[in-house]
């Protein structure tokens, strides 16, 4: 172990970050990290004994970035798959030994890059865990057939109509990466797959799918709570030593998208009022970028004093609402600004304004007092993920995953303690540049309502779908 | 106390030699159920209570393993109590408005003192029958912002300009809600259950905010936010002494007044025949079904039977209505049925998204899991242990971190439980029985009364309802107001 508390550290964690001109003395979480020598899974093993509940966090390292063009959307698809039994688990005694015990629901999600199934329970329910979870990753496609398979293709379809369709701008996600990556870039197509795909895909097409990236040696388990660790290892080595390890993965290359120039839409939605969105392309997690980028994203929007929010929804009153956020996948990035007018402002007016607020402060950069603001509320608001025992595995898996180091939360607030008024304005002219996306969403039949409508190419109803799918 | 939970080793020496044994010296039996370790056991926290001078009660939990506090003041009454009729808005405009400034503070300043705190925010909210204000801090912050806190309840300066702001943004918020089908399920269905006399039939409208005023605020302000049916609630890393006279400084000025409201509601509209009522939005991918009726209060001595049925019924994932309208049938993403309970006669509701095509065979399906928890499909023994212990082992969670501890001991003193409340709550679930479960099942959910609400495309939907024969259909606009006449099957 690293360290040897036992107490749960959010409370110190929000004492170190106490004087506004924080100077990080980063948190730490008690933890110790192995890899089973038979099949190269990886186990991170966290303490902490306050409540008598455990959470099992298991990533493997595979999203809808892994899945080739014509064939996408299994890795979502797996994710539903995985809750239906499995070769020695049948149907429905995971949610008996988790809702059904007490624990709150067991659930997984789906991004790009990975995919994470977890489960917090009362802690004397720990092995029943471990044994669910082995018998998932090694013996899961034991118990899977067509059937099962086309019973999981109709409820991802459910899942769609009430994410994307029957939600006002629900296709904004997918507008937006259709546009930004060209169609080879596996960021292009949306998390939960083409329909078609979906509903093409032979048994053993996915079967394959899974063979490759379900195994141990691409698999990261986090064990956090009320544990005994030399019972959780030994536990660990029964239920999970004896699973085969895996073929070698090749990973995908991502290129940097730039984009020549800006690209406008417009697209009609069932909705009443129009919304802008302004999307740049920008850098992946492990970029040095990626944090001042953030940093940008806290100085435009946040709390009511922040650049851009104070601009449009204080000052000028144009806007009813204003938001700012920078987001890093593994290999790609985007700078996103989403704004909805107030009666008798227009679009076009809305992105004049923000453009007028981006020239200044790449111009002159933010203020010192400015960055060191958002750095101190950056640091406390990724702290208070950090009070659930979830919260605190997603970290320790996050950063072991795409950082080969638990305690990489730490060293990224340690780096945002660091970046200067320099890198924020270097950032900002470096990807705030006019090679854009602009999207205004308009009621049906009000093109004319859109930023620029005469520059403005419609966007069709097609079949593409959504970027991010959480909870099966 | 200094920990609120039993710590230590988990389970015997004996079991932990037994389990070490290496993996590959056995084959493993992958079929048997590894079956769990003895339960730990859960204490729950002591916490003193005492009146401030202004009358005000405070109730301190300490929690000592992190330097960390939540503080909140509850006020018992909501908007239900003190929201004029053709006032609905008024009560989260006023908790808006506080933000604004101060006598001596501005909106801005308000907010960067409070970034310089690192405070994320003093949470201001004003529900139907309770509201609060609070927030969560380090232990050596806390009297800072407590100072703040006591500026922005006893000194707000309600800038005119400022409701103009919000007042703007607010009718952009409920023109933007009425594309989300399910809040306007969810706002139709409260109007044709309570009706407009009712305040739990009312609902926020573009007249009745346009309707607030300045003055309103200032008077909403004056006659709610009083000592007198206050309780505040503190939770964490504190000396219940210390505190008390830290709160007695920070709120000198709030005088004494107020008293808890009576909670006296006008009756529920006589329940109508079991009717659906289509509110047509055309090209929807789903139907939004929101399906019940006027339920029981808090304090009835159903609670715990009522809560065990529901979640076998709709409160979980492996529930009946998820299990065969999701699982089974595909027909939906989930399905789920709750009480909202209430000082009144807070609602029985369920349903969820379900794919246009398969609204009635939908519909079919969730009427018959009503009639399955009344008789027709007996509780198993496996799904009252599950439901049990789901309810009944969740008692950790209410403790977990002093946010959580905060809210689960104020919420004994919002609905007048009594202080053994948690000690006692595992064992009265326990208590229920199979004849108790069928019994609430049958006397809540009256399959002659409901009021099913379905917000859909007519034009695809609303045949294929009236063939299922289960009930006329009324057509209202998203407003909740009759657009056709009644058509019956």
């Amino acid at each position: 172990m690293r360290t040897c508390s036992l107490r749960g550290l959010a409370g110190a964690t929000l004492v170190a970050f106490s004087g506004l001109s924080a100077q990080a003395t980063a948190p730490k979480i008690p933890f110790e990290r192995y890899t089973l020598p038979s099949n190269g899974l990886t186990v991170i093993l966290s303490e902490d004994h306050s409540t008598p509940m455990v959470t099992v966090d298991v990533w493997y390292h595979v999203g809808s970035k892994n899945e080739l063009p014509g064939k996408t959307g299994f890795a979502h698809l797996f994710e539903h798959v995985m809750f239906t039994g499995s070769g020695h688990v049948p149907y429905g005694v995971q949610d008996r030994l988790t809702e059904g015990v007490g624990g709150p629901p067991n659930n997984g999600s789906t991004t790009n890059d990975r995919t994470n199934y977890y489960e917090t329970v009362p802690s004397n329910y720990l092995e029943a865990q471990f044994w669910i979870e082995s018998d998932k990753m090694g013996w899961l496609l034991d118990a899977l057939d067509i059937n099962k398979l086309n019973a999981q293709r109709d409820i991802v379809k459910n899942e769609r109509r009430q994410g994307v369709d029957n939600q006002p701008y629900g296709r904004s996600g997918e507008i937006i990466n259709a546009a930004l990556y060209p169609a080879a870039n596996p960021y292009s197509w949306p998390v939960v797959g083409s329909m078609t795909d979906l509903s093409a895909a032979s048994a053993e097409d996915v079967k394959n799918f899974f063979r490759l990236y379900y195994a141990p040696n691409n698999a990261t388990l986090t064990v956090v709570g009320d544990f005994d660790p030399t019972q959780a290892r030994a536990w660990i080595a029964k239920y999970f030593a004896d699973i085969p390890r895996g073929k070698p993965i090749t990973r995908p290359t991502v290129p940097m998208v730039k984009l020549p120039a800006e690209k406008r839409l417009v697209y009609e939605d069932r909705v009443q009022l129009p919304r802008l969105y302004m999307v740049w392309p920008t850098v992946g997690v492990t970029n040095d970028d990626a944090i001042p980028l953030s940093l940008l994203g806290g100085i435009l929007s946040g709390t009511r004093t922040r650049r851009l929010t104070k601009a449009l929804v204080y000052d000028q009153q144009a806007a009813a609402q204003a938001a700012v956020f920078a987001g890093s996948n593994e290999s790609a990035g985007t700078f996103n600004v989403q704004l909805v007018p107030r009666p008798g402002h227009s679009l076009t007016e809305l992105e004049a304004a923000t453009d007028s607020v981006f020239a200044r402060i790449k111009r002159d950069g933010p203020t010192a007092a400015e960055l060191e603001k958002v750095k101190a509320n950056l640091e406390v608001g990724s702290i208070a993920q950090l009070e659930s025992g979830l919260g605190r595995a997603e970290a320790l898996a996050n950063g072991s995953v795409f950082f080969n180091d638990p305690d990489y939360f730490r060293k990224r607030l340690q780096k945002t303690a660091t970046v200067t008024v320099a890198d924020v304005k270097r950032v900002a002219n470096k990807y705030l540049t006019s090679g854009r996306v602009v999207l205004s969403i308009v009621p049906m039949g009000k093109t004319d309502q859109a930023s620029k409508p005469e520059a403005s190419t419609k966007v069709g109803a097609t079949t593409t779908l959504p970027s991010h799918k959480e909870g099966r | 106390m200094r920990t609120s939970f039993s710590r230590g080793a988990i389970l015997p020496a004996a079991l932990l030699l037994g389990t070490a044994l290496p993996a590959a010296s056995q084959k493993l039996d992958r079929t048997a159920e590894p079956q769990p370790l003895a339960p730990r056991t859960v204490r729950v926290p002591t916490w003193t209570h005492t009146t401030l001078s202004n009358g005000a009660e405070l109730v301190v939990t300490p929690k000592h393993d992190l330097p960390l506090v939540s503080f909140s003041i509850v006020f018992v009454g909501g908007a239900s109590q003190f929201e004029p009729a053709n006032k609905t808005g008024l009560a989260s405009m006023t908790a808006s408005m506080m933000r604004e400034g101060t006598t001596t503070r501005s909106g801005d300043e308000i907010s960067e003192a409070l970034e310089e705190l690192g405070v994320s925010g003093i949470g201001i909210g004003i529900g139907s029958e309770s509201g609060s204000i609070g927030f969560l801090t380090t232990t050596a912050k806390l009297a800072r912002v407590l100072d703040v806190t006591a500026d922005i309840l006893l000194h707000p300066s309600f800038p005119a300009a400022s409701l103009e702001r919000l007042r703007g943004q607010e009718i952009v918020n409920l023109t933007q809600a009425k594309d989300q089908p399910a809040f306007v399920a969810n706002n139709v269905f409260n109007r044709v259950t309570f009706g407009d006399a009712h305040p739990y039939g009312r609902v926020v409208t573009e007249e009745s905010v346009k309707g607030i005023t300045r003055d309103d605020v200032v008077e909403f302000h004056r006659t709610y936010f009083q000592p007198g049916r206050a309780i505040i609630s503190v939770a964490g890393d504190v000396d219940p002494n210390v505190v008390k006279t830290t709160i007695e400084k920070a709120f000198a000025a709030w005088p004494k007044g107020g008293s808890k409201p009576a909670f006296t509601y006008p009756a529920v509209p006589a329940p109508r025949a079991t009717t659906i009522y289509l509110i047509d939005k055309p090209k929807a991918a789903q139907s939004v079904f929101a399906i019940g009726l006027a339920g029981p209060p808090r304090d009835t001595p159903d609670y715990f039977a009522l809560q065990v049925m529901n979640t076998i019924l709709g409160g979980i994932f492996q529930s009946r209505l998820n299990h065969n309208i999701r699982e089974e049938k595909g027909y939906s993403y989930g399905v789920s049925s709750r009480f909202a309970y209430g000082k009144g006669p807070g609602a029985f509701s369920g349903g969820g998204g379900m794919t246009t095509a398969k609204t009635d065979s939908a519909l079919i399906e969730y009427m018959k899991e009503l009639r399955g928890v009344e008789g027709e499909k007996p509780f198993t023994d496996d799904e009252i242990a599950q439901g049990k212990a789901h309810l009944a082992q969740s008692l950790p969670s209410f403790f977990q971190s002093v946010s959580a501890t905060n809210n689960s001991v104020s919420t004994l003193y919002l609905q007048n439980l009594p202080p053994d409340y948690y000690q006692t709550y595992a064992a009265k679930i326990n208590a229920v029985t199979k004849e108790d479960l069928a019994r609430v099942a049958k006397q809540y959910i009256d399959l002659n009364h409901l009021n099913i609400v379905i917000v859909g495309d007519r034009a695809v939907v609303e045949e294929s309802l009236r063939k299922t024969g289960i009930a006329p259909i009324v057509l209202l606009g998203i407003d909740g107001k009759p657009i056709g006449s009644p058509v019956t099957p």
